[in-house]
């Protein structure tokens, strides 16, 4: 009896508290983005509420952000340099006019934050509790990293590109620095992006310049690029190991990383995610459109399945096009339910590389990577 | 049971609720004092998460610099508030800031 008074009694203190500090920080408005799900706003981690999914592209003021480190004072694009430097025959001091005038190209590609998903896992772990909105898709314009390196003559016996932006952490928090093996650096669609949906990329978003790497994690796209680094081997900070790093055996969930067995994270798995009807709505007896996203990492999506019967049957969704690797294709599902009652409806997809999406997404220790097959509940009335 | 006993139970039971009112408000402010100079509070309150996942969490902090004089009150709020029994929060929604 005095437990569990004692647990009331702290858990009215502590809720009182936690209105309080809520009370402090509730009216968040983060310029040039539209009302967004607000997981953290100093910095901001921003995610993508479902009813702005209704395009190909995602606007720019719709667009998820995730910031692990403060944003860096805005970047003054006439004193920008970029640094080129490492295993190169010669060490470039680049600026925005000289990115500018190397052939540039435009990619679509999809940006998926690596956690997105995590909040679904059981158990819990930490991290932000990303729905289904830590991601979208955009098109991205600028020079190819293989037309920078080869100016600065790479060295052919490197092994890793190490990118460095503009932002820093407070305290000890190490600094954002990422790697990438050599290869994927140097492919055709790995770009230094100068552009967002035709337009400078917004300073939320990386201004003047962020990597772009197709398929892979969004964690590998470093925002406000001011240093490239050839090197022989990776970089061993925080952000390579143990951060980003996925068990390379599955765990039971629930147990610790076992460090020595974690891999670093590169192309993104098959998902699908259902963005209409959202979860536990009521519609109508009627034509109800299923719609979502499907996406495949370095692969393409074939297919998308779709039940309504909780997965007993399934029905081929119309896909859009076009059909690419690194960017989502939408689906769509014209449904006309003849009965009332509670249906769950589920999305699964399927890649070029014949992958599909599980049943149960493979607990980890960081929540990372989660591409169950989708399922929402809804419940269907009588018109009128 | 006594009207002694009853009264003894009382005492505890004041006792014990004085000891946890006191470490859930030190915890709190403990935790305003040494995570909000790099993060907003939301980050911290929208996980629901052990007390082994806290602590390896304000471990992992204190490696990235922050002071946690007062480890225990920090933990007891956080378990108190934000620990993996505690139904998630609903989301918080910023303002409008498009054009």
């Amino acid at each position: 009896m005095i437990w569990n008074r004692r647990e009331i009694f702290a858990a009215c203190v502590a809720a009182a508290a936690a209105r309080r500090a809520t009370a402090a920080d509730d009216t968040v408005t983060i310029p040039g983005k539209r009302p967004m799900i607000l997981h953290n706003d100093r910095p901001e981690d921003l995610e993508t509420p479902l009813r702005y999914f209704d395009s190909w592209i995602t606007p720019m003021d719709a667009f998820f952000v995730r910031q692990h480190l403060p944003r860096p004072a805005a970047i003054d694009a006439a004193a920008y340099r970029l640094t080129v430097n490492g295993m190169v025959s010669k060490t470039l001091e680049l600026t925005l006019s000289d990115l500018q005038k190397l052939p540039q190209h435009t990619i679509p590609a999809t940006l998926e934050c690596t956690g997105n998903g995590r909040g679904f896992y059981s158990p819990k772990v930490p991290g932000i509790q990303w729905g289904r909105g830590a991601i979208g898709n955009a098109e991205w314009s600028g020079p190819r990293i293989a037309d920078i390196l080869k100016l600065a003559g790479a060295s052919s016996s490197a092994s890793f590109l190490d990118t460095d932006g503009a932002d820093t952490g407070v305290a000890k928090t190490p600094d954002f620095v990422r790697s990438l093996p050599l290869k994927k650096a140097l492919d055709p669609a790995t770009l230094l992006a100068l552009k967002m949906n035709g337009q400078p990329i917004p300073d939320i978003h990386g201004f003047p310049a962020r990597l772009i790497v197709p398929g892979w994690d969004g964690t590998s796209s470093v925002k406000w690029v001011v240093r490239l680094t050839v090197a022989a081997e990776a970089n061993k900070g925080f952000f390579m190991n143990p951060g980003y790093r996925y068990p390379k055996y599955s765990l039971p969930p629930g147990t610790p990383a076992r460090p020595a067995e974690l891999e670093v994270i590169e192309g993104m798995p098959v998902k699908s995610s259902i963005v209409a009807p959202e979860d536990q709505s009521r519609l109508t007896v009627g034509s109800i459109a299923i719609r979502g996203f499907a996406w495949a990492g370095e692969e393409a999506i074939e297919r998308v399945e779709v039940s309504t019967d909780g997965g007993s049957r399934w029905h081929d969704a119309e896909l859009s096009s076009p059909k690419l690797p690194f960017a989502w294709r939408l689906f769509h599902l014209d449904w006309k339910p003849t009965e009332p009652g509670y249906y769950t409806i589920m999305s699964r997809a399927t890649d070029s590389a014949r992958r599909v999406q599980p049943i149960v997404a493979a607990w980890n220790p960081s929540g990372y990577l989660w591409n169950a097959i989708d399922h929402v509940g809804v419940t269907v009335e009588k018109a009128g | 049971m006594t009207p002694k006993l009853w009264l003894v139970t009382l005492i505890l039971a004041a006792a014990a609720l004085a000891a946890d009112q006191a470490a859930v408000e030190r915890g709190q402010k403990e935790e305003a004092r040494t995570c909000i100079p790099c993060h907003s509070l939301r980050l911290i309150h929208s996980q629901r998460l052990s007390k082994a996942a806290w602590g390896k969490e304000l471990d992992k902090m204190s490696g990235w610099g922050t002071t946690i004089t007062d480890r225990e009150a920090l933990l007891e709020y956080l378990i108190a508030n934000y620990g993996d029994d505690k139904p998630a929060p609903a989301p918080a929604m910023s303002g409008n800031g498009a054009k």
